[in-house]
């Protein structure tokens, strides 16, 4: 029996004050309130009477005393409940309850426990009131407008443009809530983000266009700078040894050919002669024979570094005699045009495949209409990078954004394009938009807010799917779905949610959705102490993560039973990881699958025996249990316990003790404390099952010189020996780790926390999945055709617009 | 007319180092500490330029060995053994005893002190318990310095951090990973991303890794990111309309990250301080210590061109578990600091507390010898160390560890210990930094006043 006055310390109880994270306000009502307020107050007629006498006296005999109105443990109380609509109003803790009751977690061990049949009763009850009074309305919920994490940014990318270049790399971590990276309200911009995203912009939108460094342009005469100024016709004129020049920035080094249209005033015995020079330096002369009335083309070819030059024109050999007769005593040059063309060399850069698609449309195969190449081009560009069609203000805009190029090379525009829409809202957030409920005008000045399910519409739910199963932007085939509007026919979504799945993209899925629910993840900044660990090194640190991921993708590549994650009998190994398993015969670095038999699957299969799982759940000089084990009440059964209260004194690590006990006995000294046991007697046993596996996830038989005790009871009174009798357990209870794995797979794919409404969309995807032999494939099918995933909840505020 | 500039920013050549006109002669550009019109401003309109005052914000996690880390007497300072590594400082340092963020307790909420305690450490504000849907905290002291005076230097403010945020998995007890990796919150529901690797941050402060870029260059790149801007805002504002109001807050982080960098590009007039490009850094060091430094010496490099005034630094994320193996500690800090009274583990929770403050004091003694007009980059600045955890075994957000270092251009006194009464909100140390910097606030957090002894 918990001691009573030692109530301060006993905090764990329920999950519920984590799931709902709400508190309770104390009452001075005794417990015995409880009971009679009841009685007094049926406010749910049908269930009042059960409530009443069936239900209130098992919650006032085995819960009330620590859960009721001073101090109660965990935060937890049911002092203010008093009929069945409470309990519907009180659903998070509720919820909790009868799930900690139906795993014989609540009440601890050591405290009075109600009958079997007490026990069936409180739950069935419990399940009922919650399930039949909420599943009619349905709520879909609403999913805060979220932008794209790294992971999405960079596969986006990647499939845009086919650019092998991961800029999101560089961004700021995402933040993590819910256990997962991509959470609409967690997710938020910074102008550190901001200044990223532009940078980023500028990098791919250069590696996806390539603009020609070539260069075709004519400059008249009045566009030469120099002392001189052009005539009313537009030459300039040389009327003694002088310069004028055109300044360029080359794109590119090479040979260009520099033409000029000149004719000359002729005297003297030479024809009038300009000389081509770079910033100053002479080239190449040109003799210039032409007269006024018929003007010639002198060309000119000439190696120009890459950079900004000055091109110059100087007249050299000025001729000025006064004393000879008008028309032979004056040697004058005239510049009526100058034109660049260049470089002559073929552009040796391979155009990017990006350009290619992007630009599909060039001026010159449409009449030489820039404008409506542009407007082309942009279109299609918005399509893609809006994932879906543009309006035309959006065009227009991008129609701005290419006019910053003016004088520039239609590639250049695209480029400036590109970099607004990559800026762009519309393309780093995931919008779905609430725009197709006009505000309507109600009575003046009134604003009446509603709620409303809203479809989403095709564009939408194409996102959905795939930044769901690929973390990335929705390819050709999904748009033209959604273009057709086939996607809102439930057959077409789930052939399309079946056909990402074989796609070697829902490799993201191993990477996004197993990298965080197994921890994955975490394995980059675990640190074993290489003393204790001398094994330890980056092969295997990136070893064990591979066999997880590639075990994980079996199971959605082959649509296996999810329940493979408890007690799948194969794995993924190499030389190193084998070697750690202390397995022989498996070669090289590359993976094999290996099939689990013999003493190897006593010791491995399923998630919770991998080297990773077991390393991201230990400290760097030991194991723990207790991660251990609340990892298996968090990720498998989906009930993680709250964490320890300060002041509680934590595991000593005391020498003299270490030496001369066992981790196990360590921690049972530990648990007499009453305020650990609670908690501590559902995690520890589960831990001390994987005792036999080191702090790297290495199969032991003792624990330096002492044997290990492999030995537990769960809850619920269950006996178990080490990591087999233990899975057979997981496998008994297998129905809570599909409920569990489906929740966290719909926080992932809707990018929100789930709410108690979604019980009901929970309950629908895992009587799904069961009825389906627990396929992974089931369970993404019931995620998607689930209200939660097509439906999006909204305000709709009618009147004036605040 | 120009070409289509090329911008292949970060593949031109770093690797020539620019003649440099090296820091000690760049007085900053930058003006009057101090608000228009005030006595400070005035006094100084005499001298030939007023050196700007600086606030600078160190954050460590897991609470401090008090023992070791609060001086024995008030008054004069005597250097307690976790601070022994800043002997060479002394005079500028101010230790407080008894400052409190009350709003990092409980309160009701139950565990996660340690979300709290980053969330709460410069907002003075009790944070929303929630593991994602609207979190709220409060905005930050060095923000809201930021928004009034960040308009003088280039960059409004600085956030740099050691530690990444969490990849995977719960933070703290139900609480957002986004509290106990965020001291910096430009927005109730805003946390402010921070910058972990050093040569990211360099290329922010000078150019992009393209310091070299012409004039020409970069004042066209300059312009056309303007433009790209502006149609970016627009498209915000279009989209606005279209979504509900909880959206609406997404876009307006969004926008507010825009015009923080229309502005900075305003600011930055062509007129970009020179940097040695050999001091930029390749990337993250393995060794903590190192990294630390060199994130430091990135702050200095800021501070002393005056491209900012204003800064964060978390030497790690609230509740971190990462072990020093560099100081021969392999086991988490975290676990550590839950020592339940164990010599072995106190101690080695010191030695961490003092391996973070002797990278304090490289940074601290690299400012100190940093010339500034008459005085030194340390007098003309307020750093502020500390922890929102006092002893990290009981999780108390009273009697917090908190130091001082630096002479607020002349306001700060230094060498001293000050006892204040116990729970003295440190919410009024942030008032006072805030009149050090001109900005007059009458309230802050949950401030009852300001701190007095200072001077």
């Amino acid at each position: 029996m918990v001691a009573v006055n030692s109530s301060r310390f006993v905090f764990c109880s329920l999950p519920v004050a984590l799931a709902a994270g709400f508190f309770v306000l104390r009452s001075q009502a005794a417990p015995t309130r409880f009971v009679a307020l009841a009685a007094a107050k049926p406010s749910a007629k049908s269930s009042a009477h059960s409530f009443a006498t069936e239900v209130a006296p098992v919650i006032n005999t085995y819960c009330l005393p620590c859960h009721g109105e001073s101090q109660p443990r965990g935060d937890v109380s049911f002092i203010k409940t008093h009929s069945a609509a409470d309990v519907v109003k009180q659903r998070a803790m509720w919820e909790a309850a009868a799930r900690n009751v139906n795993l014989h977690v609540m009440p601890p061990a050591g405290m009075p426990q109600p009958t079997a049949a007490q026990r069936e009763r409180l739950t069935r009850f419990i399940e009922e009131t919650l399930s039949s009074t909420n599943c009619t309305i349905p709520n879909p919920g609403r999913v805060t407008l979220r932008r794209l994490n790294r992971e999405e940014y960079n596969n986006s990318i990647r499939d845009l443009f086919g650019v092998d270049f991961r800029p999101a790399d560089d961004f700021p971590s995402d933040d993590v809530g819910y256990g997962f990276d991509n959470i609409g309200d967690v997710l938020s911009i910074s102008p550190l983000l901001m200044e990223k995203y532009l940078l980023a912009a500028e990098q791919i939108s250069e590696k996806a266009i390539l603009v020609s460094p070539h260069v075709a342009r004519k400059w008249s005469g009045n566009e030469l700078v120099g002392d001189n100024q052009a005539d009313e016709n537009g030459a300039y004129g040389f009327f003694g040894p002088s310069d004028a020049a055109i300044e360029y920035s080359f794109a590119a080094a090479g040979t260009y050919s520099v033409r000029v249209k000149a004719w000359e005033q002729h005297a003297g015995d030479q024809n009038a002669q300009l000389q081509l020079g770079i910033d100053g330096k002479a080239q190449a002369t040109i003799d210039v024979s032409a007269s006024q009335n018929a003007p010639a083309w002198y060309e000119q070819k000439l190696t120009i570094p890459a950079g900004r030059h000055r091109i110059t024109l100087s007249f050299q050999n000025d001729f000025y005699k006064p004393d000879l007769p008008e028309g032979q005593r004056d040697r004058n040059v005239f510049a009526q045009n100058v034109e660049l063309d260049g470089p002559l060399e073929p552009d040796a850069r391979a155009l990017p495949v990006s350009q290619k698609q992007i630009i599909f449309v060039s001026p010159e195969q449409i009449a030489k209409d820039r404008t409506l190449a542009a407007r082309l081009v942009v279109t299609q560009m918005a399509r893609r990078l809006y994932r879906r069609p543009p309006s035309p203000e959006d065009v227009e805009r991008l129609m701005r954004a290419f006019d910053l190029s003016r004088g520039e090379s239609f590639e250049r525009g695209v480029q400036i394009a590109l970099q607004a829409a990559l800026v762009s809202p519309r393309f780093l957030f995931r919008v779905e938009t609430v725009a197709d409920q006009k505000p309507t005008t109600q009575a003046k000045g009134a604003k009446v807010q509603t709620v409303q399910n809203r479809v989403l519409d095709s564009w939408e739910l194409a996102s959905r799917l795939s930044y769901f199963l690929w973390s990335s932007t929705p390819d050709d085939e999904l748009m033209k779905v959604a273009a057709s509007g086939a996607l809102q026919k439930p057959e077409e979504l789930q052939a399309q949610a079946q056909r990402m799945l074989r796609d070697p993209k829902a490799r993201a899925l191993a990477d996004n959705f197993a990298g965080q629910w197994l921890m994955l993840r975490n394995l980059r900044d675990v640190a074993p102490d290489p003393n204790l660990y001398p094994d330890w090194n980056d092969q295997l640190r990136a070893a064990m993560k591979q066999e997880s991921l590639l075990f994980f993708e079996e199971v959605v590549q082959n649509n296996r039973s999810i329940t493979d994650f408890l007690d799948g009998k194969f794995t993924y190994l190499n030389e190193t990881l084998a070697k750690h398993y202390g397995i022989s015969g498996v070669r090289g670095a590359n993976f094999q699958r290996i099939a689990l038999t013999g003493e190897l699957a006593r010791q491995r299969g399923g998630v919770l025996t991998q080297a990773s799982v077991l390393t991201v759940t230990s400290n760097p000089t030991r194991t723990s249990p207790v991660k251990r084990g609340k990892w298996v009440l968090e990720n498998f059964w989906g009930t993680p316990p709250p964490p320890p209260p300060p002041g509680v004194a934590q595991l000593k690590e005391n020498r003299v003790i270490s030496s001369t006990l066992t981790m196990r006995k360590r921690m049972e000294e530990h648990r007499k404390n009453p305020a650990c046991a609670s908690c501590h007697s559902r995690m520890d046993p589960i831990g001390f099952s994987l005792e036999n596996y080191d702090a790297t996830g290495k199969w032991r038989a003792r624990e330096g010189t002492l044997p290990i005790d492999t030995s537990g009871v769960l809850s619920d009174g269950t006996r178990f020996v080490g990591p087999v009798q233990f899975k057979a357990i997981l496998m008994k209870k297998q129905n809570q780790f599909v409920r569990a794995f489906s929740e966290k797979m719909l926080t992932y794919a809707l990018g929100r926390g789930l709410e108690t409404s979604d019980k009901c969309v929970v309950d629908a995807i895992y009587k799904h999945v069961n009825e389906n032999k627990n396929t992974f494939g089931s369970l993404i099918e019931a995620v998607v055709a689930s209200d939660s995933f097509r439906k999006q909840q909204v305000e709709v505020v009618k009147g004036k617009k605040n | 007319m120009p070409s289509p500039m090329s911008r292949r920013v970060f593949l031109r050549g770093l690797g020539t180092a620019m003649a440099l006109p090296l820091l000690d002669s760049m007085v900053p550009r930058a003006l009057a500490a101090g608000a228009p019109g005030s006595a400070a401003a005035k006094a100084a309109a005499g001298a030939a330029k007023v050196l700007p005052n600086r606030m600078i914000f160190v954050f460590v996690p897991n609470g401090m060995h008090m023992p070791s880390w609060t001086p024995v007497a008030e008054g004069a300072l005597q250097l307690p053994p976790t601070m022994q590594a800043l002997s060479g400082v002394r005079d500028s340092l101010t230790v407080m005893t008894n400052l409190a963020q009350h709003n990092a307790f409980a309160l009701n909420d139950g565990a996660g002190d340690h979300a709290r305690s980053g969330a709460v450490w410069l907002t003075g504000v009790h944070p929303k318990k929630t593991a994602g849907a609207d979190i709220r905290a409060g905005i930050s002291v060095d923000q809201l310095a930021a928004q009034h005076i960040g308009n003088r230097t280039r960059f409004a403010s600085l956030e740099l951090g050691i530690e990444r945020g969490a990849q995977a998995g719960n933070c703290d007890s139900g609480y957002s990973c986004a509290y106990s990796s965020s001291i910096s919150w430009q927005a109730e529901s805003t946390p402010v991303a921070k910058e972990i690797n050093p040569r990211l941050v360099f290329d922010r402060l000078f150019g992009n890794g393209n310091i070299n870029e012409a004039e020409e260059s970069r004042y066209r790149r300059n312009a056309e990111r303007k433009s790209i801007l502006d149609f970016v805002q627009e498209d915000a504002r279009d989209l606005k309309n279209k979504l509900g109001a909880h959206d609406n807050r997404k876009l307006d982080e969004y926008l507010a990250g825009v015009r923080e960098i229309e502005q900075r590009i305003d600011r930055a007039d062509g007129d970009n301080p020179q940097v040695d490009a050999s001091k930029r850094p390749t990337g993250i060091p393995s060794d903590p210590g190192e990294h630390i430094r060199l994130m430091g010496d990135m702050m200095l490099l800021a501070l002393q061109t005056d491209t900012t005034r204003i800064c964060t630094l978390m030497l790690a994320n609230d509740g971190s578990n990462r072990s020093y193996q560099n100081i021969g500690i392999s086991e988490g800090h975290h676990e550590l600091s839950h020592h339940g009274g164990d010599k072995d583990k106190q101690a080695k929770i010191e030695r961490i507390n003092r391996f973070h403050i002797e990278q304090l004091a490289y940074i601290l003694n690299r400012m100190q010898n940093t010339k500034e007009g008459n005085g030194t980059l340390l007098d003309n600045s307020m750093v502020v160390y500390g922890a929102g955890i006092s002893d990290g075994d009981r999780h108390n957000h009273d009697e917090l560890p908190i130091l001082l270092a630096g002479k607020g251009a002349g306001t700060i006194k230094g060498g001293q210990h000050i006892r204040y009464a116990p729970n003295t909100p440190m919410s009024n140390l942030f008032l006072s930094m805030l009149d050090r910097m001109g900005v007059r606030e009458d309230t802050f957090g949950d401030s009852n006043g300001r701190l007095d002894r200072l001077f």
